[in-house]
């Protein structure tokens, strides 16, 4: 006879209601798992969606994702010149923060050479890709634009022309692409009217400074911003090429900080991701232990309120092996069926979470393993006390 | 069956005696003492509080061992001077049915699922201990209970069905804890009447610890317990 069942049918309600609790607890702790495994999935998805070898930035820099970096514009054109370069592309990335639709949003500007220039999205998963010079872009389905709708940026409209699927920056935010030219001016150009009074600004300094109108008219261009820049080019190396070589060539010849994709994806993880990973991996850990012990300390409640049949059971001489059996069953049944609704949870509450979540089986299979042994362990206070229980409690003395 | 050609006795106490503690702070709970209860005898245990009656109703369960003494029980000899080589869980699963002044039923088994879960544990197949379940609960007038849990019952048909649970593997001696305590006079008579049935048809043994006074006439044998000294009332 199944004596757990049967006492978990008469409390039917009670338990089922700790199953929810738990299972909340634990779609908590597997949520977690995603967001940890979606950060990291995300900071590096640009790195290993970009089709290049080498990443060129801006000496003493530590790369385009984890600090600014400019190089002048032309400089691709020098590292194309090294031996071993089959392809260098100039690439400009900036974080903008527009309103889109109803809503405001944060996303990631990647300005690339859309004729036949290394950077550009991985895939279209509809419409096409950038073809025109100007006035058209690539988003992410993140940020809810449809083909052919028209996006401000700067002082001018563009054109979306064509979708991506999971093309995130190292923050998840989506990603939106343009060509260079484009881009460059979204982050440089001004807008006429402040134009215009900065101008008229520095020429009231300059006279001010004591220079003539015509000296100040020579000197005004020195001080506007120029926006001949790029953060980054990006190299693709020709077939046989030693990519370590190569780089220590650009760095000692032209003066540039180089990366290996490889060292790039490790400077991603070591730095930026580095510390959230390590909160979140604290937070799934301290959860997993939290709901632990509220399984414990339900099972040990559960135990403790049938303590006097318990004691009834042991005079009538059931072995200890029956009421080990019904405390340790009801704390599977609870762990199990806790799981279970948390894992469903999961699958549900997944596609509309705000952050990327990625998950994987053999994590998901970890912490189950985890929450099994905890189970166990946690009847085995329960079990302590249940098996300490003398019969002779159930004559009332 | 009746008392007259029934000889053979299913307990016998021999000298048994139990003290607890030691050097100053010793206390002699019971003094040595002797009876034998024979198969179909209803015996009674009376006594007031701390005279030694649950020392001695442990000490033949098997719970609490005596410090002098010998217990048989069944044929068995389950302590000899303290010592005791049986399997107590097992033995009493087999030989000794309980009776509990609060039923003490499994309150998440229904009725015939208290039963049975006794004669499971002693072996039987699910089956037929649900088929003996039945036939006990006819014995005993309740079969229409059958499916019902012991919160749902009257106190009455609870002890009817803690009585059925004391007999489902047949055991030799039922030990009763106050087994009318808990219930009005009516209800006490009717129990006391059905332990007397079940002891003369069945030829266990019954020993019943009681306070009970209203119930004594029913018993065939009555022990007064009183400072740990046993004797036998006339």
């Amino acid at each position: 006879m199944d004596l757990a069942l049967k006492d978990i049918r008469r409390h039917l309600g009670k338990f089922i209601a700790t199953i929810v609790g738990v299972a909340m607890l634990l779609t908590i702790v597997l949520v977690m798992n995603g967001i940890y495994r979606g950060n990291i999935a995300d900071g590096v998805w640009l790195i290993d969606n970009t089709a290049t070898d080498l990443w060129v930035v801006e000496r003493g820099r530590g790369g385009p994702f984890n600090e600014s970096s400019r190089i002048p514009l032309d400089s691709h054109k020098s590292v194309a010149a090294t031996p071993g370069v089959a392809k260098a592309s100039p690439l400009v990335i900036f974080s903008a923060q527009r309103q889109i639709g109803a809503r405001n949003q944060q996303f990631t500007i990647i300005g690339y050479d859309v004729f036949g220039g290394l950077g550009g999205p991985a895939r279209i998963a509809r419409g096409r890709g950038i073809e025109a010079a100007r006035y058209e872009l690539v988003a992410d389905g993140k940020l809810g634009l449809d083909l052919g709708d028209k996006v401000r940026l700067g002082i001018h409209d563009y054109t979306v022309v064509g979708i991506t699927q999971g093309a995130v920056d190292s923050g998840g935010n989506p990603l939106l692409y343009l060509s260079l030219p484009d881009a460059q001016q979204v982050q440089f150009q001004q807008d006429n009217r402040a134009l215009v009074a900065a101008r008229a600004a520095n020429l009231q300094r300059l006279e001010r400074a004591g220079y003539s109108s015509e000296q100040a008219a020579r000197l005004l261009p020195l001080l506007s911003t120029s926006g001949d820049t790029v953060n980054a080019v990006l190299v693709r190396l020709a077939p046989g090429a030693d990519g370590v070589r190569v780089a220590q060539h650009i760095r000692d010849w032209l003066h540039f900080n180089v990366y290996t994709t490889e060292e790039q994806r490790d400077l991603m993880l070591e730095g930026r991701l580095a510390r959230m990973s390590a909160v979140l991996g604290l937070f799934r850990v301290l959860l997993l232990i939290v709901s632990i012990v509220i399984i414990a300390l339900i099972i040990y409640v559960l135990t403790i309120e049938k303590i006097r049949s318990i004691a009834t059971l042991k005079l009538i001489g059931a072995s200890n092996w029956v009421i080990v059996r019904l405390i340790m069953e009801q704390s599977m049944v609870l762990t199990l069926a806790s799981f279970a609704l948390a894992y469903g949870l999961r699958e549900l509450i997944a596609p509309g979470f705000p952050r990327s979540l990625a998950f994987l089986a053999h994590e998901t299979a970890i912490t189950f393993g985890v929450m099994l042994v905890g189970g166990v362990l946690a009847s085995g206070m329960a079990i302590w006390h249940a098996l300490r229980t003398p019969p002779q409690l159930a004559l009332g003395g | 069956m009746t008392l007259v050609d029934v000889q053979k006795p299913v307990v016998e106490v021999e000298g048994v005696s139990k003290t607890f503690g030691s050097g100053e702070t010793v206390v002699l709970a019971l003094k040595p003492c002797s009876f034998a209860v024979q198969e179909g005898e209803l015996a009674a245990l009376l006594g007031p509080s701390g005279s030694g009656k649950s020392t001695l109703l442990l000490a033949i369960s098997l719970i609490l061992e005596p410090t002098t003494g010998r217990i048989v029980v069944g044929g068995q000899e389950i302590y000899n001077n303290g010592w005791t080589e049986v399997d107590d869980r097992a033995f009493r699963r087999r030989n000794i049915g309980f009776i509990f002044q609060q039923h003490n039923l499994i309150p998440f088994l229904t009725a015939i699922e208290n039963l049975a879960l006794v004669m499971q544990l002693n072996g039987i197949s699910r089956r037929e201990a649900t088929r003996r379940a039945k036939e006990l609960l006819g014995y005993l007038e309740i079969a229409h209970r059958a499916d019902w849990l012991p919160a749902n019952l009257s106190g009455g048909e609870q002890q009817r069905v803690a009585i059925g649970r004391a007999l489902a593997n047949e055991p030799p001696l039922i030990l009763a804890d106050e087994p009318t305590a808990a219930l009005d006079t009516e209800r006490g008579t009717k129990v006391m009447a059905l332990l007397k049935k079940i002891a003369r048809e069945r030829g266990s043994a019954v020993i019943a610890v009681t306070h009970d006074h209203r119930m004594i006439e029913g018993f065939d044998t009555v022990y007064h317990l009183n400072d740990g000294v046993l004797q036998r009332m006339p």
